[in-house]
């Protein structure tokens, strides 16, 4: 009794160009490593621009700071909900936060 | 970056129905069969417009993915774009590098769902037949289809804009599939609206936005210029579109008679763009009572008009659609993206997207 071979595929194989995105390469940006505690730390209140973020930010802020007393509170706000932060606004959060909150209240 | 990480991955398949299977299971289509972007299709792409494969035409950065005119001409193929259509799909893409690489994410993240409008100016939409009259924004018509399809599914592959991972639209929107539209130049009562921007009427370019869904303009019986412009103003000044009010350019897309009447009653652009500034507003109670504006309404707010356009000129003018009928089509120029017209080059080579 001979084996039952598959009928001959008529069909040829054809090659699919990949559409999906290129990665650009390694990230150039690093995480700032976490504070222990954030006791007496500095803290940025950073609204997305969104209707009410302002007022649930500066009330979550307000809650912290009675448990961990901030050494400052300082508010930015971005220009648009959907862009990331102007570069002015990054540099102002690098050198007066150790800590940064940013929500939506929309 | 080496030039080889660029390079797209080459799936095996069966051909035909198998290969479009294939595409649906990668995740790569907007919903619709696409035609199998296969080598040859895609070479075929690229050697229209003289790019290598790997060439960089972008970033986003926000989302850390850059299209090179492989992935570019990948999806134009999927879209079911003919190669002489590629040249609007990369000028489309440029202008959207040129005003902000990161706009491309903030178009399509947005809840309320723009899409992206393509309008084509120029001798380039006869020679790939562009539609600019009857079924203006219909299906239909292999180029205005198939170019706005192969933004979007850029934007769904290269940039990972997937509905409901980041497409976050709440309503979502139909011009999502895509929106390319002619204007029609050869009976229009104005200058074409590229030359109206400062181009040569025989230059081609592109006029691409984020826009909110059309809404028709209805004025059938009005025998003035004003009952026309009067209408307009009241769609413009109206809670659905009129939510971003005296914050977001418009698109009056004025139909054939409509642009007849206006042209034979001695109305120009820009006569035209400060009766209907003039007249779009509404006061800051009502919008605060249709809750398109934020807050309780104040003692003042009665008697404060909010304009429905920042400015006569950001009320944009061009003519479209057939004559079978008395309409135009309203559309406003949602953030993110705001009218900007570009010419469409003669020569690729060499080209990458440069952001501001």
């Amino acid at each position: 009794m001979t084996a039952v071979t598959a009928p001959e595929h008529s069909t040829r194989k054809i090659q699919l160009v990949d559409p999906t995105g290129a990665d650009p390469g390694p990230n150039p940006l690093t995480l700032a490593d976490r504070p222990a505690d954030i006791r007496g730390k500095r803290l940025a209140l950073l609204d997305n621009s969104k209707a009410n973020s302002d007022i649930i930010l500066r009330a979550i802020g307000d809650l912290l700071n009675d448990e961990f007393e901030f050494a400052e509170i300082s508010y930015f706000k971005k220009h648009s909900s959907s862009l990331p932060p102007k570069p002015e606004i990054i540099e102002e959060l690098h050198r007066h936060a150790d800590l940064i909150i940013t929500g939506i209240g929309d | 970056m080496a030039a080889h990480s660029h390079r797209a991955r080459l799936h095996d398949v069966d051909e035909t129905l198998d290969a479009i299977e294939e595409c649906y299971r990668h995740g790569w289509t907007d919903g619709l069969p696409v035609v199998p972007p296969t080598l040859e299709r895609v070479e075929a792409m690229l050697d229209y417009v003289s790019l290598p494969p790997e060439q960089v035409l972008g970033e986003v950065p926000v989302r850390r993915r850059a299209l090179t005119a492989e992935h570019a001409a990948a999806n134009a193929v999927m879209a079911g774009c003919l190669p002489e259509y590629f040249p609007v799909v990369l000028a489309t893409m440029d202008a959207m590098f040129q005003h902000d690489p990161n706009c491309i994410h903030e178009a399509s993240a947005a809840t309320n769902s723009p899409g992206i409008l393509i309008l084509v100016n120029g001798p380039i939409r006869q020679e790939i037949g562009l539609n600019s009259t009857g079924n203006l924004f219909s299906p239909g018509h292999r180029a205005n289809a198939t170019i706005g399809r192969a933004i979007r599914l850029i934007l769904i592959n290269v940039f990972e804009q997937r509905p409901n991972v980041l497409d976050r639209g709440c309503m979502g929107s139909l011009t999502k599939f895509g929106v390319c539209v002619g204007e029609d130049e050869e009976q229009s009562p104005w200058e074409p609206f590229h030359v109206s921007r400062g181009f040569d009427a025989g230059q081609s370019t592109v006029t691409v936005a984020t826009i909110q869904d059309p809404e028709m303009l209805g004025n059938r019986y009005g025998v003035t210029a004003e009952s026309l412009m009067d209408a307009t103003a009241d769609a413009m000044a109206s809670h659905g579109l009129g939510i971003y009010l005296n914050d977001a350019p418009w698109f009056w897309v004025v139909g054939h008679w409509h642009a007849e009447m206006l042209g034979r009653q001695g109305w120009n652009r820009r006569s035209i763009q400060e009766y209907v500034y003039e007249n779009s507003w509404r006061t800051r109670a009502q919008m605060k009572r249709l809750g398109a504006v934020n807050g309780a309404v104040e003692p003042a707010d009665e008697d404060t008009r909010v304009p429905a356009a920042p400015s006569p000129e950001s009320i944009l003018i061009f003519k479209g659609g057939g004559d079978s009928g008395i309409y135009s089509e309203l559309l406003m120029n949602y953030h993110g993206l705001p009218a900007i017209t570009i010419p469409i080059r003669d020569s690729w080579e060499g080209f990458r997207a440069e952001g501001h």
